[in-house]
């Protein structure tokens, strides 16, 4: 498998938000995980990347161990891009100084030329010289696409990639994300609450649900719910 | 080389000597690296005085300790809480009822007022001190002219003399009240009109809002202002020295330089810190769970109401008369005094001074946001319960005097130099306190006191900033150091400036560290001002003084009226 996430456990201030996360996704593959708010999905996410250490449990991509009992790789030598909710477009660079960002081992020339052909792959190349903030939500949702796709990363991560766009816009950027990606081959996680733009976009769909009668949201698949499958798949 | 030592360390930690995984959320892998061991490095530098102090509380008394609590304590209890008391209520009705006035009404002037009543604040209140006197004495301003012009011959001194503890209380209320009025402002004006509109439409007037909700609601705020306020006057060397009302800070220097008694002088700073924590819990308990701002994002700015016929005029009057004896009388009789005496001052000496007090504010100023960044960025990323604590220690430094992180950081420095005595003695060097004699000790102690205003200003950033652009460079595949030049540092980069301003401009004020930690033959504007005024040449103290107001109002100008302009 591409992807092999075996037993993640990862405990915020003693509430356990993921229990015995077991997940495989092929290569080129659109995942989705859909869950309500609170679910634990986006910590799937930040696992994933390295942003949050797991308790337990391990993570391997591509052949490269990310964690597991004895080993942990920072976030910065993973090579996973993500798009985070809130595009994270840093404002004080230009929308290109932005996507050259994460080119640090290319020369110049090279760095350029990726940005360029990069901006022309989500349709903002008469952009490049823009700042952020000048731009449109949907136009920074592309930027923040295409910054994180510009390293070739090995994995993509999206969070909530809708949630700040107008309804009416969704439809289209939708469809537009779907075929970008899907001409860039690379493997992505895409965590939603919405059920149309799960089922717009990816290829396999995953539910994530509280198994356990708290208060709380998590995951909380414990064993026996493993068992039953409470991982669905469709 | 120095990363494979780091991972050796650090899976010692995690997984123990055999390897088994300690389940201790600090140590965890993400908690070693060059940030949380820098952040513990300054953040010890910062206790180590203060706790050094503490510990002492516990030892054996020195001889004159007895001595010490049976004649000075009970005084200087005594003293300490009437200060406390009277300046407290002063300054909450001063600055409460001209926040109210500038914020909720349009009288003559409301435009100006509403920064200029801060201006007070440049003006460090030994300065008012001993303008007031100088004004005030029998060759002053004041008793001159009612002699020469109203033939008043036979003036009771007594009405003119303000060196006692009434005096003392006017000076730290005129000076310190913008504490309270500053907080208590941008809160009325930004989270109350609802409220305040609510109560107008139900039918209070005006002293009846201020009392029963303007008071009320800004109480959280108003707490906070007065804990600041005391915490000045627990602080100051300057005032009660010169007005002869002896407080602990003069005690401690008094035992230290008077008595040669160390010990005592440390006995009587813990008894100060005493006094501190229990300002700061009851500060926590009064305040309660109240917090500063709504949780709401949508307010708006309260509308302001005109004031017609005398309440118009009575309103103006009042403002004008807080401004005047606050600012524009004492600035006014320091200008007329420089004038008189600039060329006498302005020597060579004079510059030699000023670049002292240049470089150690400068260096003092960078030292501390050195530490503040460091600390503030590694505690917004690791938002766990020491990372907390970490960030609560960090602005202990604020609310210990002067004179007690002197003690603290002097009885550190020595024993640092007796460890190194044998290494001097091999250098050839003279002195065997050579670090405790230093600059070096000054510019440390400057910053473990306004490490907190430097902290204050990057946290309240890195807090609206967030942390996914972090996180985002970290996943491109930039390090934590990397990150932080390139993306961390820009984006604080206005706090850093401002930060830097501050906590400048509190080193070029500060009085009591100076006085007692600079090197021999090193003074600055400030302990050169208080030394003229000590000496009775305050004509003479006018032109240092003139320079440290300047540069303070300055700054509260760009700060208060440029910036916020700006933000509107």
């Amino acid at each position: 498998m591409f992807v092999a996430v075996e037993n993640l456990c990862f405990r915020y201030r003693n509430q356990e938000v993921i229990d015995q996360l077991s997940l495989e996704i092929q290569k080129g593959e659109i995942l989705s995980i859909l869950g309500s708010s609170g679910s634990g999905k986006s910590t799937v996410l930040r696992l994933l990347s390295g942003l949050e250490t797991p308790n337990k449990g391990s993570i391997t991509v591509a052949g490269r161990t990310f964690a597991d009992e004895r080993h942990f790789l920072p976030p910065e030598k993973r090579n996973i891009g993500m798009v985070f909710q809130d595009y994270a477009l840093f404002p004080h660079m230009t929308i290109r100084k932005n996507i050259e960002f994460g080119l640090g081992s290319l020369s110049k020339k090279e760095r350029k030329n990726r940005a360029e052909e990069m901006l022309r792959l989500v349709r903002m190349d008469t952009y490049k010289n823009r700042y952020p903030h000048e731009l449109s939500g949907g136009q920074q949702q592309r930027i923040a696409l295409a910054r994180a796709l510009a390293p070739g990363p090995s994995l993509l991560l999206l969070d909530e990639p809708f949630s700040s766009l107008d309804a009416d816009l969704q439809i289209n950027i939708r469809n537009e994300l779907h075929d970008i990606i899907k001409q860039t081959e690379t493997t992505t996680v895409f965590v939603t609450h919405d059920r149309e733009d799960a089922k717009a976009i990816a290829d396999r769909i995953v539910t994530m649900r509280d198994g356990a009668a708290h208060d709380w949201d998590s995951i909380c698949m414990t064993t026996e719910h493993q068992k039953e499958k409470t991982l669905q798949y469709s | 080389m120095k990363c494979r030592i780091l991972d050796g360390v650090r899976h010692f930690l995690i997984y123990g000597k055999r390897g088994v995984l300690l389940n201790v959320s600090l140590f965890s892998s993400k908690y070693i690296n060059i940030w949380s061991i820098l952040t513990v490095g300054i953040v010890l530098t910062v206790i180590a005085p203060n706790f050094v102090i503490l510990l002492q509380f516990f030892t054996e008394p020195a001889d004159q300790w007895d001595h010490i609590r049976q004649y000075l304590l009970p005084d200087l209890l005594k003293n300490t809480g009437l200060l406390l008391l009277f300046i407290g209520t002063i300054t909450i009705f001063l600055g409460t009822s001209l926040a109210w006035l500038v914020t909720a009404y349009h009288f003559p002037g409301n435009r100006f007022f509403k920064w200029g009543l801060i201006l007070p604040l440049a003006i460090p209140p030994y300065i008012g001190g001993y303008t007031y006197h100088g004004m005030l004495n029998y060759t002053g301003v004041i008793q001159t002219t009612l002699r020469d012009t109203f033939g008043m011959e036979d003036l009771d001194q007594n009405y003119f003399d303000i060196l006692n503890l009434p005096g003392a209380v006017f000076i730290f209320t005129l000076f310190l009240y913008p504490y309270i009025y500053t907080m208590t402002q941008t809160y009325l004006e930004t989270q109350s009109a609802s409220l305040i509109e609510n109560a107008r439409l139900l039918g209070k007037n005006g002293t009846n809002i201020y009392l029963s909700v303007v008071l009320p609601i800004s109480r959280a705020v108003i707490i906070g202002g007065t804990s600041l306020v005391l915490l000045e006057v627990l602080n100051d060397y300057g005032v009660v020295q010169y007005f002869g009302v002896p407080t602990f800070t003069t005690a401690i220097f008094q035992t230290w330089f008077g008595m040669n008694d160390l010990a005592s002088a440390i006995k009587l700073s813990a008894t100060v810190m005493f006094i501190i924590a229990v300002l700061l819990i009851g500060e926590r308990i009064l305040r309660g769970r109240k917090q500063y701002s709504h949780t709401t994002s949508r307010v708006h700015p309260l509308q302001r109401k005109r004031l017609t016929g005398w309440k118009k005029w009575s309103a103006f009057l009042y403002c004008l008369m807080v401004f005047s004896l606050g600012f524009m009388i004492p600035g006014l009789q320091l200008l007329s005094w420089m004038l008189l005496t600039y060329e006498k001052v302005a020597t060579a000496e004079f510059w030699v001074l000023l670049s002292n007090s240049l470089i150690a504010a400068l260096s003092g100023a960078a030292m501390i946001m050195t530490g503040a960044l460091i600390i503030a960025n590694f505690t917004r990323l690791h938002k766990s319960l020491p990372a907390k604590a970490l960030s609560k220690i960090t602005i202990l430094g604020y609310s210990i005097p002067g004179a007690v992180i002197a003690v603290g950081i002097s009885t550190v420095f020595i024993y640092i130099d007796n460890l190194l005595a044998a290494l001097y003695e091999n250098l050839d060097m003279d002195g065997t306190l050579f670090l405790s004699t230093s600059l070096l000790i000054l510019i440390m102690a400057y910053a473990i006191r306004f490490l907190a205003i430097g902290f204050n200003a990057i946290d309240a950033e890195f807090d609206k900033a967030g942390t996914s652009f972090h996180e985002a460079s970290r996943l491109l595949g930039k390090g934590s150091v990397s990150t932080f030049f390139k993306v961390d540092l820009p984006m604080v980069k206005g706090a850093v400036i401002s930060g830097f301003i501050l906590s400048f401009i509190e080193i070029l004020k500060e009085l009591p560290l100076t006085l007692i930690l600079r090197p021999f033959n090193f003074d600055t504007l400030s302990t050169k001002a208080y030394q003229y005024a000590s000496d009775e040449q305050i004509q003479e103290a006018a032109l240092p003084s003139l320079l440290i107001i300047s540069l303070s109002a300055l700054a509260i100008y760009f700060f208060y009226y440029v910036l916020k302009k700006e933000r509107n």
